[in-house]
């Protein structure tokens, strides 16, 4: 039995929101499959009482002032934008 | 007048002062070098032609006006396509992104405009860093200079390859697992990962942000510190930017202070399959070191052999989450007005699908794997642990040595197209510079001279900040040469 079959790849794929073809569906799954049989490796190593490494830094909040302002840019990220009406992002319906 | 191939940052910059040339002048000749041999290296995804020349007279005009000027006014720079650059392309070598503009500057990039440095393009690379050889870009290969039947290595191929083919100055790179100091020692040229913090990520586009740094690829190792030490520095829009100041000792370090410095050699690190000319690299790198006076030591880093699956856990974690905004919504692969469902999932799937190459759409999918319940404490979470304990292994290796010495790959560079069905094969490429990337440590790539043929470098790894030392010890070994 697999640990990574086809029809898993297909479910992780539309988690992830990407279309797969059959073919590449077949591939991913061995080519997961063996990416995945190498992290067996990790088993051997005792981590009991180990402090999981959560970001690169340890750092802690490390945040802005919290203060209101407006954008300098002249919304010019929006100029950028796949489709938009008045400046604003267009969504297609969600319902 | 000297030649495109005899300029580093540092004669640039005393050249310009004393007249030998005008800024304007050597970025003309640049890009009448670019058309010409570019179309054969492939190092650059697009040029800004008029931007450059713009700078470039500033430059001639801030010169003329005399006061205090920065080391790098008028420097031809190569930006790797990952980070914005206001008004120009910013593709990440994704189709995805292949018609969008940024819309500011990333943080190094203003750091740079400010100290007047020129932007001559964009350089190509794996598509959003995903690759240890540019043969992942959506848009074209890029040869090794040295050898145009290979690669130039990866991520940021594109940038190591147009500094070791006279194509720019200076470039920057990002490193994630190796993708600066990797293509550093394909192509020849000196790569500094610096410590993760050093440098704001603000308007890089994110691959795995509890890896990503940006730094310099550059032909000597005092560019690289010239260059490491204008775009480091706290930014305010990047929450794990550390405030750390670096003094002169960057650029001019003292030899009396390089000769002290106590060098670790880990055991893990010259196991088997090194390649012959990699082990000379490493044999004359060492006993040129020696010769300065340097001690050295074996020391172990037990759990760096558990590098390579650590990193292929969390780094696909941080891929599926940070790309999950190419979502066709804000980014589409079609572009502006392009045709697009009317569906929301659907969009999603077809824009995806369609825009992410097949390593992009791998490591995405083994991203959501370990993060998927049922799987996350087995794989993520334990990761997560091997992680801190490799971090304690280099606590520990440097309470006895001040530097680290190691291969940064296996092998030279290898043939295009020799790795591309294999991912695991291509993965390995990384076994020995991703431990530096897991423990946030500076690292650099420094061409070796031990090898016949093919260049090959060698990594010296930091404490913490200690950009200082590795970057020294390097320009000695550098000096030893050129005397």
């Amino acid at each position: 039995m697999p640990l990574i079959s086809k029809k898993d790849v297909a479910h992780l794929a539309q988690l992830a929101r990407l279309k797969l073809s059959d073919a590449e569906a077949d591939k991913l799954s061995g080519d997961l499959e063996e990416i995945v049989a190498y992290f067996k490796e990790l088993e051997s190593i005792d981590t009991s009482g180990v402090v999981p490494v959560a970001g690169g830094t340890d750092l802690t909040n490390v945040f802005r002032e919290d203060e209101a302002g407006t954008s300098d840019d002249g919304g010019k990220g929006a100029d950028q934008f796949p489709d938009k009406s008045g400046g604003l992002l267009k969504v297609p319906n969600i319902f | 007048m000297i030649t495109l191939h005899g300029l580093t940052l540092q004669n640039f910059a005393s050249g310009l002062r004393e007249g030998k040339f005008s800024a304007r002048e050597i970025i003309k000749e640049f890009f009448d070098y670019i058309k010409e041999r570019d179309g054969v290296i492939g190092a650059y995804l697009s040029l800004d032609e008029d931007g450059a020349l713009k700078a470039a007279e500033a430059a001639d005009k801030a010169i003329a006006a005399g006061g205090n000027i920065s080391p790098l006014l008028g420097a031809p720079i190569a930006i790797k396509d990952n980070m914005l650059i206001e008004g120009l392309s910013a593709t990440a070598g994704s189709k995805i992104l292949k018609d969008y503009r940024a819309a500011y500057d990333a943080t190094v990039i203003k750091k740079l405009k400010k100290a007047g440095a020129v932007f001559l393009g964009k350089t190509n690379m794996d598509e959003f860093a995903m690759g240890s050889s540019t043969e992942n870009s959506a848009f074209q290969l890029t040869k090794n200079p040295h050898d145009t039947k290979r690669v130039p290595g990866g991520s940021s191929g594109g940038s190591a390859a147009a500094v070791a083919g006279h194509m720019a100055i200076a470039g920057l790179g990002s490193d994630t697992g190796g993708s600066i100091r990797e293509p550093a020692s394909f192509c020849g040229v000196v790569g500094l990962k610096p410590t993760y913090g050093a440098v704001s990520r603000h308007g890089l586009i994110a691959m795995a942000s509890s890896l990503d740094q940006i730094g310099p690829l550059t032909k000597t190792v005092r560019d690289a510190a010239l260059l490491f030490r204008e775009i480091s520095g706290r930014d305010s829009m990047d929450a794990t930017s550390a405030d750390t100041a670096y003094g002169t000792e960057l650029l001019e370090p003292e030899l009396q202070k390089i000769k002290g410095l106590r060098v670790g050699l880990p055991k893990e690190f010259f196991g088997s399959g090194l390649s012959d000319e990699v082990s000379k690299t490493m044999d004359e790198a060492i006993a040129s070191l020696k010769s300065l006076g340097v001690a050295f030591k074996e020391v172990s880093l037990p759990h760096a052999k558990y590098a390579l699956s650590c990193y292929y856990i969390i780094m696909p974690a941080e891929v599926s989450s940070n790309l999950a905004r190419f979502d066709g919504i804000r980014y589409a692969a079609g572009g502006r007005n392009g045709k697009q469902s009317d569906n929301l999932l659907e969009r999603y799937l077809e824009t995806r699908g369609e825009g992410f190459g097949p390593e992009v759409r791998r490591r995405v999918l083994l991203g959501t794997f370990v993060l998927s319940s049922g799987y996350y404490d087995a794989y993520y979470v334990k990761a997560q642990k091997v992680r801190r304990l490799m971090g304690q292994d280099f606590d520990k290796a440097f309470g006895d040595v001040d530097v680290i010495m190691g291969p940064v790959c296996p092998t030279s560079a290898f043939k295009i197209g020799e790795r591309t069905d294999d991912p695991l094969a291509m993965y390995l490429s990384d076994i020995l510079t991703i431990p530096a990337n897991l423990a946030g440590l500076p690292a650099v790539s420094i061409p070796g001279r031990g090898a016949k043929g093919l260049p090959v470098g060698f990594q010296l790894i930091g404490r913490h900040f200690r950009e200082a030392d590795i970057l020294g010890l390097g320009e000695y070994y550098e000096r030893l040469a050129s005397a």
